[in-house]
């Protein structure tokens, strides 16, 4: 009987039937399984969140409640202490240069390889492609003694010229993917026009790749915001150079134990990303997804 | 959906009958974005393998030529069979659960239950937390009047409550339970990806031969993700081999005594805070082997077998 009903469905709605339906023994088991994983998720974040506005005995005594009398007094203690202003500055001076680069560098060098053939090009392109599987990490320290040799050891703008580095390979990747989709007809019709290369760039390439280019610009954005341990280690703790995932943990140390305001911290590193999120919602979570796939 | 097997491997490109002058002023475009490449990430890698070889106490002092030195000593150093230990750890235990459990989460996931839309924006809100955030959050969780201890006291469990960070017992599990939570929020929506791409047919032809969620699961789902399932386990495995330097500096500083040292915390802290920039150097080789050699085991594993 059953197999009769799917049968006269298929066809007409395959895929709602196929993907829809829900039933068996242990579907039950299935739905407590994800909603508990997603409360595990979602606790840390809420306990941080309505931390940051209760006093320490409160915390300790009412853990899970939202109530809390310390306002926004965590937050100003925070922002003051750990010169989160600055911290958050420095952040964006550094993402925002970097980006730029990595986009001047990037655009250019898939479009070449784009259009391109032969050995060389395939070369690089697999250069590239091996690029995103080196574990950088691994070169610390050297990395650091490039800043140290280029004078620019302990500066914001080591980080400007380096990130872009890291970023590259997945990046140009990508950008070559979606210009190979377009078609040559566009292109040789605009040189006999006379246009010339970079105007072909410009004009047609560009435009054309526009998702894409935004694309990689949020996988970078986030790499960029996010970076931590590099930008400790060689950028250093100094006020006027640290970034806002730098300043973020010296308010352990500082604080004594003092949650809230950590908390508070917390939070207010995340809005950026949290901002940027909300805005670009469905083409943050694409671009993850295909920045994770791809690399 | 391209996975990285298709990137490492780019298919070759048509042939072109471009004159010469046009194809050299493209192959210029790509120099800048080379040079780039290889002055920050190739040569800094290949610097590595030099320094390694050099007994060289701190950044300041002179280095001496000692071949392959650093690496004998790092047979008999009890240090590095701790820290290897607990990589071994902590990658075995993280890998392999993160993928079972992000790979049926996907599969349930994918077959859009009531909620799907809330579930996967709650997936989605870790995978923006950078590693320091991260790392303050569950400081907050594991600290002795944190999260954790505060459930367990309501949950009546009293006697369960203690300083999990720093406590030998404990610690090291506290960093895989963190390496389980952030890896499988995303490893979860990938999943989620890979298997609504399934064509619905395969999935009918399933149901029409009897076959609940939970066969469907692993004897259709299973097999067709596999090779996805290694790249995602290769991305998770780097991750966290080379992201627990972040973790376990913030979270433990390697303590109580060395028990939560990994291979990519000690590169930063044999060379920065032990004054041994040289042997710090050979650690990051092995690191970085171990990274390579992980990522191909990885891939031939999940090749084998399709």
């Amino acid at each position: 009987m059953e197999k009769r009903t799917a049968m006269t469905h298929t066809g007409k709605s395959s895929r709602h039937s196929a993907h829809r339906k829900l039933g068996g023994p242990l579907m039950p088991l299935a739905h407590f399984g994800a909603w508990l994983y997603v409360l595990l998720l979602l606790s840390p974040l809420y306990y941080i969140l309505i931390s940051s506005q209760k006093t320490n005995i409160e915390i300790f005594r009412n853990p899970v409640s939202p109530v809390g009398s310390a306002g926004i007094g965590n937050y100003i203690a925070a922002v003051d202490y750990a010169n989160l202003g600055q911290a958050v500055f420095n952040s964006a001076y550094i993402t925002v240069g970097a980006e730029v680069l990595t986009l001047l560098l990037a655009v250019p060098a898939a479009y070449g390889l784009s259009r391109a053939s032969g050995r060389l090009s395939l070369f690089i392109e697999r250069i590239f492609a091996l690029g995103f599987l080196i574990p950088g990490f691994a070169a610390l320290m050297p990395t650091a003694l490039l800043a140290i040799s280029l004078g620019l050891f302990q500066t914001r703008e080591f980080f400007i010229l380096f990130l872009p580095a890291t970023a590259l390979p997945l990046t140009v990747i990508l950008l070559v993917q979606a210009m190979r989709a377009i078609p040559k007809e566009l292109e040789e019709s605009a040189v006999l026009d006379g246009a010339s290369t970079l105007e072909i760039l410009w004009f047609i390439f560009m435009p054309l790749t526009m998702p894409t280019i935004v694309l990689v610009a949020i996988v970078d954005f986030l790499n960029f915001w996010n970076e931590y341990f590099f930008t400790l280690v060689i950028g250093g703790v100094q006020v006027e150079v640290r970034t806002i995932q730098v300043a973020l943990p010296t308010l352990t140390s500082a604080m004594n134990s003092q949650f809230g305001i950590l908390a508070a911290g917390i939070v207010v590193s995340l809005v950026p990303v949290y901002a940027v999120y909300a805005l670009t919602a469905r083409r943050m979570e694409e671009a993850l997804i295909a920045g994770a796939v791809k690399g | 959906m391209p996975d990285a097997a298709a990137i490492v491997r780019p298919r070759s490109a048509r042939p072109s009958r471009r004159p010469r002058g046009r194809q050299l002023s493209v192959m210029l475009l790509t120099a800048p974005a080379l040079a780039w490449f290889a002055a920050f990430m190739v040569g800094p890698l290949v610097a590595l393998f030099y320094f390694s070889l050099l007994d060289w106490p701190s950044l300041l002092a002179p280095s001496r030529f000692i071949g392959l030195g650093n690496f004998a000593r790092m047979i008999d150093d009890p240090l590095i069979h701790q820290a290897a230990f607990n990589s071994a750890l902590q990658v075995g235990i993280v890998v392999p659960t993160m993928l079972v459990i992000s790979f049926m989460l996907g599969y349930y996931l994918s077959l859009m239950p009531p909620g799907h839309k809330v579930m996967r924006a709650a997936l989605f809100t870790p995978v923006l937390l950078s590693a320091s955030a991260q790392a303050m959050v569950f400081v907050g969780v594991f600290s002795p009047m944190g999260l954790v201890n505060a459930t367990l006291r309501w949950l009546g469990l009293g006697m369960f409550v203690t300083p999990w960070l720093s406590s030998g017992g404990t610690a090291m599990a506290c960093i895989i339970a963190v390496g389980i939570w952030s890896a499988v929020s995303l490893s979860t929506l990938m999943f989620a990806t890979r298997i609504a791409n399934i064509s619905p047919e395969v999935m009918e032809a399933s149901e029409l031969d009897g076959c609940g969620h939970w066969s469907k699961m692993w004897r259709i789902a299973a097999p067709i993700s596999w090779e996805f399932a290694g790249v995602v386990g290769m991305l998770q495995f780097l991750w966290v081999l080379f992201g627990s330097a972040t973790l376990v500096l913030l979270l433990t500083r390697g303590g109580p005594g060395n028990s939560t040292a990994t291979l990519a915390f000690l590169v930063y802290d044999v060379s920065f805070n032990r004054d041994q920039v040289g042997y710090g150097q050979a650690v990051a080789v092995v690191l970085f082997i171990v990274g390579v050699a992980g990522m191909i085991g990885i891939r031939t594993l999940f090749r084998a077998r399709t």
